[in-house]
């Protein structure tokens, strides 16, 4: 089963989008109520697929992008940011970053099961 | 997709849930931030927090279609996010527009939990709101990053708030200092934080942005932006650490630039306001709800001794005036129990609140103790009294530590078990008569008895080691009691399960573990759903009254003298199957040490949780309803009373405490 890491401090945001993919029946989810968290999970879980937020306490989504694309064991894992459409240049520089896909809170559950489904099939 | 939409019904419930908790917070932080401008201070880290709550509940909101608490919480969140970078200055009236709108929210996601649920209008706060970031446009800054030389990662990395703290150390003619250090992945966090903790003790950490270090798999390393006022030399001996270098960025010493960006709050003309408040609930202080709950007590009391003096009427004879006066005692009482509702509904909050504080501590716990643990729930509506809610959560804190520390096991354990390596602590509450039921359960490995067994006998606190399973497991409620191979930081010594029943016991509460080994442990706390008024039986007993709630007595039955036996050296009757063990008050309390020398007598049969005790009194005077009363921290170590209680007729008597007195019992044998 691929594995999906949720890095998300809401924990009802983080909920739904739990919700979301459970009802895929298809993916493990793994989530971190922070950056920090995330950085901690990210050796011990062989993850497929990241989905972050970007405004959150310690360590921001931004933050968690560039450690990801800059380390060789996790440059490939397909990225996607989930974030509201206030912080546009948070999200530019996210996708500068090299995050793959964005998602607008409120995010349509249909548009991320399609994205979800397209890079991990 | 129904999955999706069952989840999404479910997460409703989450939203407002979360949706209060932020508000609650974003409102502590306001007053927090409104007492610092008072001061003439402005507090970045505040105003981020607060941008940081009503960007999340604009995001939340939009998601469950609550569009106008979605559009109020974006306005502010534009406002405050003018103000957290710089674009605005905070003075009086935006905090007033601040605490405005906040109002304004708690009333919309209020209103968002019924079930007629109505749009409110708020163009006019959003009008207020706009007024403010309209009110000040400053011209966007010439970067003085460029100077500093960042790395373009770092750059990158930044989020517009980032850039915004850094600027604004930079005129505030602040060094800035990239840090870099290493750390092992598997101690990190803890490491990060002890030097973040210094950092901020001396200026502000600006960013942390994290790289692979040098050994991918084992190490991690941090580059963090700190500003200060401090140089190099002092920064590097702040720190003390060889794996962490401080490198000054930009060259020494800038000097502060003329044009300052002052903070302090100017006092702008108040804008036009209403006064009327936009808010539908009233917030009380619930000692105010106290006083109420005494009086209506009291107002129970007095009623009590009008149907008593009407009773007493009709005995001598004024029967018309007598049945006149119950006609209106019964108006009375019918109103007053209206009344008692009413207070008591107020008081009332969901059980879900309590759970929802749980689901934090097990989080926090689990991941310093490196176990998974789910949190699951079950009956989070269940109502509770406000002050019950308030005293049970240190004690449920506790058992959950305990489950966490002591019943789920290590992930690799639990795969060798052949259970799923993420353990589950149940929550669950549902009411039973009059008392409300609250159940921790975990997965985990149950509460070895045995050595249970070795270690109560090992201290001293059992004879042999002879005892039942069911008598051992209640062992662990000794004081002093505790099994654990060394001592965890989460359930520490000192502080016990002991505690806890201590704890459960001062809120007439009762405390219940049942253990299944290899397949977990069950904690079952049993409250009255009010502490304020409570149904009683009057007894007496050797020449003294009691009461006793009433919610704890199962029957009462008369019994004759010859159907007591004696099993070791305790007097029990038998009761339908089961054999019932005998209490004498008089003995108990040693105000006399014999009694019982009549034929015929009472034995008032009661229960807690899963015990039975018969109480011998000499007769039942009647049921009355009563209003506990303290007897203070002097008579608290008194076992077996909670309280004392007024008759109405000038009499104080007693209020038993049922559950500890069965405690005392069955461990002292009385």
């Amino acid at each position: 089963m691929k594995k999906i890491l949720i890095a998300e401090d809401s924990n009802t945001m983080r909920s739904l989008l739990v919700s979301t993919i459970d009802s895929l029946e298809k993916y493990e989810i793994i989530e971190a109520a922070s950056g920090f968290e995330a950085l901690r999970l990210l050796p011990r879980e062989q993850v497929d697929l990241i989905i972050t937020d970007i405004n959150m306490p310690d360590i921001n989504g931004l933050e968690l992008i560039s450690y990801v694309r800059n380390n060789p064991n996790y440059q490939d894992i397909p990225l996607f940011i989930i974030s509201t459409e206030s912080s546009d240049k948070d999200l530019e520089k996210g996708l500068a970053l090299g995050a793959n896909e964005y998602l607008v809170k409120p995010f349509d559950p249909l548009k991320l099961q399609e994205l979800i489904g397209t890079y991990l099939g | 997709m129904t999955g999706v939409d069952n989840a999404i019904g479910k997460a409703a419930k989450d939203f407002l849930a979360e949706a209060e908790e932020i508000i609650d917070q974003l409102s502590l932080d306001l007053v927090a931030l409104s007492d610092c401008a008072d001061g003439g201070d402005f507090n970045p880290d505040l105003v981020n927090s607060i941008f940081r709550g009503a960007h999340s509940l604009k995001g939340l909101a939009g998601m469950f279609g609550f569009t106008d608490i979605a559009e109020l919480s974006h306005n502010m969140e534009n406002l405050l996010d003018s103000l957290r970078l710089g674009k605005v200055s905070l003075s009086q009236n935006t905090i007033s527009v601040l605490f405005e709108s906040m109002e304004l929210l708690g009333t919309l996601v209020q209103s968002a939990g019924t079930a007629d649920r109505q749009l409110h209008d708020i163009s006019q706060a959003v009008a207020r709101i706009s007024s403010c970031v309209c009110a000040v446009q400053k011209e966007e800054s010439v970067s003085p990053l460029a100077k500093l030389g960042l790395s373009e990662r770092v750059l990158g990395s930044l989020t517009e708030y980032e850039e915004h703290r850094l600027l604004e150390n930079v005129k505030k003619g602040r060094r800035i200092f990239s840090i870099l250090a290493s750390f092992s992945l598997a101690t990190f966090d803890q490491d990060l934080g002890e030097l973040t903790d210094v950092l901020k003790s001396a200026g502000e950490v600006i960013s942390t942005l994290p790289s692979a270090g040098g050994g991918l798999e084992s190490s991690i390393n941090f580059e963090i932006l700190f500003g200060s006022e401090k140089v190099s030399a002092e920064v590097t001996a702040l720190i003390d650490r060889d794996n962490i270098t401080v490198m000054l960025l930009g060259g020494e010493s800038p000097s502060p630039p003329a044009e300052m960006q002052e903070m302090v709050p100017s006092l702008a003309p108040e804008a036009s306001m209403t006064a009327k408040s936009m808010s539908r609930t009233v917030r009380v202080d619930i000692s105010k709800l106290d006083e109420l709950m005494n009086i209506v007590g009291e107002l129970v009391l007095s009623h009590s001794t009008i149907s008593q003096l009407a009773g007493r009427m009709r005995l001598d004879g004024y029967s018309a005036p007598s049945i006149e006066l119950t006609k209106a005692a019964k108006g009375l009482e019918r109103k007053l129990t209206e009344l008692q509702k009413g207070v008591m509904e107020i008081r009332m909050i969901p059980v879900g609140q309590l759970f929802e504080k749980m689901a934090r501590i097990v989080r926090k716990i689990s991941r310093e103790q490196g176990k998974k643990v789910e949190l699951k729930m079950f009956g989070a509506d269940t109502e509770l009294d406000k002050l019950i809610i308030e005293d049970i959560s240190d004690p449920m804190m506790h058992i959950i530590r305990n489950s966490i520390d002591h019943g789920i096991e290590t992930p690799e354990k639990r795969i060798l078990a052949g259970k799923d390596e993420k353990g589950v602590i149940k929550l669950s509450s549902y009411q039973k008569g009059n008392h409300v039921v609250i159940q921790v359960e975990d997965d985990g490995a149950g509460i070895d008895i045995e050595k249970v067994k070795r270690k109560a006998f090992e201290k001293g606190l059992i004879p042999s080691l002879d005892i039942q399973d069911r008598e051992a497991l209640d062992l662990i409620f000794l004081p002093g009691f505790s099994t654990s191979d060394k001592v965890s930081e989460i359930s520490g010594r000192g502080v016990g399960m002991d505690v806890v029943r201590t704890n459960i016991a001062a809120l007439s509460g009762m405390v219940d573990v049942e253990s299944y080994p290899g397949e977990g442990s069950s904690m079952i706390i049993t409250l009255p759903i009010t502490l304020a008024i409570i149904k009683a039986l009057i007894i007496s007993s050797v020449g003294r009254t009691y009461a006793l709630p009433i919610t704890s007595v199962l029957e009462t039955i008369l019994v004759e003298r010859k159907d007591v036996r004696t099993v070791e050296k305790k007097e029990v009757i038998q009761l339908r199957e089961n054999t019932l063990p005998l209490l004498r008050l008089g003995k108990f309390f040693e105000t006399e040490a014999h009694g019982g020398q009549q034929e015929n007598f009472y034995v008032v049969v009661v229960g807690a949780a899963e015990k039975r005790l018969g109480m011998v009194v000499d007769d039942l005077l009647g049921q009355q309803d009563i209003v506990i009363k303290s007897i203070g921290e002097t008579f608290k170590g008194f076992k077996g009373i909670s309280g004392a209680a007024d008759l109405g007729d000038q009499r104080t008597i007693l209020v038993l405490d049922v559950g500890g007195i069965i405690n005392e019992a069955v461990r002292g044998g009385a």
